[in-house]
């Protein structure tokens, strides 16, 4: 890597090469989070010597000013996984009914644990080779076409699949919220009001709402934006939000 | 052993006699999935000691020494494979790469259903002792799992997962059976040393008769 590169002081450009993923870090730990990639799959020793190899190689040795932001934001990166990690690998089972154990064990559970789990390694490792072993066999190219109702699903399957196409989503917890006082009609017709006079930032409009209001004044924004009464816009991300009317 | 020969079902003259090796050389040649016994039987229509010779037949005919094209005895079935030794070429010809292997993980996942299984996600995670739903995910993209059934005992009436077919095609197994008993792949000395540890951890010690002699 160049001196130019390795003065950056973001880890935009810092790309790893492992085995389970090659590619940028900032995509690595987006992985991790979405439960993509799993946590105890990716060596840490391995990729903090990649970073000490990527932006601090042995044949240029000493530090380059101003890259302390980027070691501490890999330092910090690198603490959470190595956290996450901490907490993957730590056995904490739910018991029966989702109640959990505090992380308890008796003696004997334990060893029937580890027993088991020392079995499944094993298992693991033979079922390895045999994986090993067969592979290369590819069968024949020639697929024929299912007929028509020669398909068979289980009706379990089939009914669990319908109830979870037909199931509503869980009602999301609101109680935090307090009594709501306000629709989104009420905001609707407010934002109409307002806009009559011109175009309007949303802060303006929120100024004096509690956190409340706030939301559903967006929620009626957004509605009238996609009814195409009025248009949303933002110069650029996280940017200040102006509500123009329909000409 | 003299494989007999069979009288084709189609009128022509060319193909009048068809030796039983050929029919079911023929329909393993059509059918991508393994193809059970039962099933030569009944779409050959032949007794099943000439059924079983002629497969004979066809394994000597294409053994891993003398063919490019093998006869496995897989899931439950037969089946023709290419030759494994013929793997790069085939890759280089169809140029794609071979799967990426799975991972230290996948591979417990799969023993867990396999030996203990069908389980629920909850059922691996608690074997494994940590959340292992990514990894499921993965195997069931791969077709290697699938569920299977409801468990409708449980709260929330979980799925059960199972080994399927293609599992037991890429381990070349003809079934559950064909897998040694999980506690033979431990040492016993492997499992002595595991709980000396665990007992001198938790400062326990192995019990203790009346008499004061070790249990």
């Amino acid at each position: 890597m160049s001196a130019e590169l390795r003065s950056r002081s973001t880890l935009e450009d810092f790309t790893v090469e492992l085995d389970v993923y090659s590619g940028p870090y900032e995509g690595l730990l987006a992985l991790i989070l979405q439960d993509e990639l799993e946590i105890f799959e990716v060596p840490l020793r391995e990729l903090v010597t990649l970073y000490r190899s990527t932006y601090y190689p042995v044949e240029a040795p000493g530090n380059i000013p101003g890259t302390l932001e980027r070691d501490t934001n890999f330092v910090d990166s690198a603490t959470s996984l190595l956290l996450l990690k901490g907490r993957a690998l730590t056995p904490t089972p739910e018991a029966e009914g989702g109640e959990t154990d505090e992380g308890f064990f008796s003696p004997q559970d334990l060893e029937e644990r580890l027993l088991t789990y020392l079995k499944i390694r094993r298992g693991a490792e033979a079922l390895g080779e045999r994986f090993a072993q067969n592979e290369g066999f590819y069968p024949s190219g020639h697929a024929l076409r299912p007929r028509v109702g020669n398909l068979c699903v289980h009706p379990d399957r089939l009914a669990a699949a319908v109830r979870q196409i037909l199931s509503r989503m869980a009602e999301p917890e609101v109680r935090h919220l307090g009594t709501i006082t306000v629709t989104v009609g009420e905001l609707v017709t407010l934002i109409q009001a307002s806009l009559t006079r011109g175009p309007l930032s949303f802060e303006d409009l929120i100024c004096g709402m509690n956190r409340l209001h706030s939301a559903v004044a967006f929620a009626a924004a957004l509605s009238l934006a996609s009814e195409g009464r009025l248009i949303l816009s933002q110069s650029e991300p996280f940017g200040p939000l102006t509500l123009e009317p329909v000409e | 052993m003299k494989v007999p020969v069979y009288k084709s079902t189609l009128e022509c003259p060319e193909r009048d006699t068809l030796s039983a090796s050929a029919l079911i050389e023929a329909i393993l040649l059509v059918s991508p999935r393994p193809v059970t016994l039962s099933v030569l039987l009944s779409a050959t229509r032949l007794p099943e000691p000439d059924v079983r010779a002629a497969i004979g037949e066809l394994r000597k005919r294409y053994s891993p020494q003398a063919s490019g094209v093998v006869l496995r005895e897989v899931a439950g079935g037969f089946q023709f494979a290419t030759n494994p030794l013929c793997a790069d070429v085939l890759e280089r010809f169809r140029e794609e790469a071979r799967p990426a292997p799975l991972s230290g993980a996948a591979y417990e996942v799969l023993t867990c259903v396999l030996y203990l299984g069908p389980l629920t996600r909850a059922d691996i995670n608690v074997a494994r002792g940590v959340n292992s739903d990514a990894v499921v995910r993965n195997l069931l993209d791969r077709n290697l799992l699938a569920e299977v059934a409801l468990a409708k005992a449980r709260a929330g009436r979980p799925a059960l997962l199972d080994i399927t077919e293609d599992f037991l095609l890429a381990v070349g197994a003809r079934g559950r059976d064909d897998f040694p008993a999980l506690e033979t792949l431990v040492d016993p000395e492997e499992i002595a040393r595991l709980r000396e540890r665990i007992n001198g951890n938790t400062g326990e010690h192995p019990a203790e008769d009346q008499s004061g002699g070790v249990k």
